[in-house]
């Protein structure tokens, strides 16, 4: 008996620890993406586009970067700071900052902000749940959750190559295998014709539609610890061999898949 | 496998109580119906097409597709041009290499909008043409935008025609 509040108390610091991990990950994402960001607003400030399809807030520079900012703030501070209340309205700063930046014309189209927005939904409902919950019981519906969401997004990369185009490698072949300055294509151009790169363009393009199509249909019901290190590694493996700029977009999910790891054995 | 179901089995006794738990996984369930329908009806490509070219129907239909992750989706390609769609005699536009469709991974239209391809598009301050392209399994949506200077840098994003 007497260990029992230890043993809580352990749980919690887990439940605590988790929750740090994957506001870590949402950091370092939008970090990874810092420089990219900065050049993009000079542009933005040096060369402006009107278009009134999107409301006037959603067009204005300021408006973008505050969104940017702020969801940087409120991580930094989610991290640092244990307080519930704090924690609470860090995470509905930081949603609220996610929707803007998933809407503004200089940022809509980057899907950075959409898994960010993903891991910003999964945080505020673990925080709302962080002292409701018997902390195995939210690790294990932690765990499930973000497995759902992970399986939902390879989804909807995989669904949308379901063509005859990425099946035959013809769009893949243009966007990485003719010019991409990436360590990848570079070998493979150095070492092979333009003919046997179509066709290895044709075998990767192949891998990418049935690897996202399997995990997106499966991830969500597998064992937490296994999909854990599946997806971790699935994720990492994407941005190592197409495009390092891409971690930015998977180390949200990277921080989400880690949940699974800090699920209670039974 | 036992484990797995007294996971299962916890985890549907604690979502009674659990609102925002159902809320985020009704709203995941919804998206996957949305994608896995996609390929079989034809109205659910053609509104994320709108979707990528910018022309949905109003803002509100594009912004409420936003949670739905749409990474490399479609066969996408984009054509700019400093000289209006139909203003060269196809024969010559055929011999102009750096006019020709290229491969984009989604969301054409931020060849104009976008950081890189806003840049690379439209610094040299004058009037510039965008088509794009979407296909998906026999669909297909094409878009031209003209982008007119009005200021030194500064642009009009116009709609020309989307069939």
């Amino acid at each position: 008996m007497t260990d029992l509040p230890t043993t809580k108390g352990l749980l919690n610091r887990r439940v605590s620890f988790a929750y740090r991990v994957v506001q870590f990950c949402l950091l370092l994402s939008l970090l990874w993406k810092w420089e990219f960001f900065r050049g993009s607003m000079e542009i933005y400030d040096g060369i402006s586009v009107q278009d009134d399809f999107f409301p006037e807030l959603l067009r204005s520079n300021t408006v973008l970067f505050g969104s940017f900012a702020c969801v940087i703030a409120s991580t930094i501070l989610a991290i640092l700071v244990s307080r519930s209340f704090v924690r609470h309205l860090m995470c509905a700063f930081s949603l609220i900052g996610l929707t803007v930046l998933c809407l503004h014309q200089g940022s809509y189209n980057d899907a950075t902000f959409t898994t960010a927005w993903w891991t910003s939904v999964w945080s505020w409902w673990f925080v709302n749940r962080m002292h409701r919950d018997a902390p195995d019981v939210l690790l294990t519906k932690a765990a499930f959750l973000s497995r759902c969401i992970i399986s939902m997004i390879l989804l909807g990369g995989a669904a949308g190559k379901w063509t005859s185009e990425y099946w035959s490698g013809e769009v893949l072949h243009d966007i990485y295998f003719v010019d991409r300055n990436f360590w990848t294509f570079n070998w493979l151009r150095e070492r092979y014709d333009a003919e046997s790169l179509r066709e290895i363009a044709t075998i990767y393009s192949r891998c990418v539609v049935v690897i996202e199509t399997a995990f997106g249909l499966t991830l969500w019901a597998m064992p937490a610890r296994i999909a854990a290190v599946a997806a971790i590694v699935l994720l990492t493996s994407i941005a190592v061999f197409s495009n390092f700029l891409l971690f930015s977009v998977l180390l949200s999910l990277i921080g989400l898949a880690a949940v699974g790891l800090f699920v209670v054995r039974t | 496998m036992p484990a797995r179901f007294n996971e299962m089995n916890s985890i549907d006794r604690q979502v009674k109580n659990d609102f925002g738990f159902a809320a985020i996984l009704l709203g995941v369930f919804a998206i996957v119906v949305w994608l896995l329908l996609m390929p079989v009806l034809p109205a659910i490509a053609n509104t994320t097409m709108h979707r990528f070219h910018l022309c949905s129907s109003n803002f509100a239909v594009f912004a409420a597709q936003f949670p739905i992750p749409a990474m490399y989706n479609f066969a996408n390609q984009t054509k700019v041009s400093d000289v209006p769609p139909g203003f060269i005699d196809p024969f010559f536009a055929g011999l102009d290499t750096e006019d020709s469709f290229r491969y984009i991974n989604h969301f054409p239209a931020r060849d104009a909008t976008f950081s890189i391809g806003r840049y690379k598009n439209l610094r040299d301050g004058k009037d510039h043409w965008f088509t794009l392209r979407s296909n998906y399994r026999g669909q297909e949506l094409e878009t031209e935008f003209r982008l007119k200077a009005v200021a030194k840098w500064q642009y009009e994003l116009q709609r020309m025609s989307a069939r």
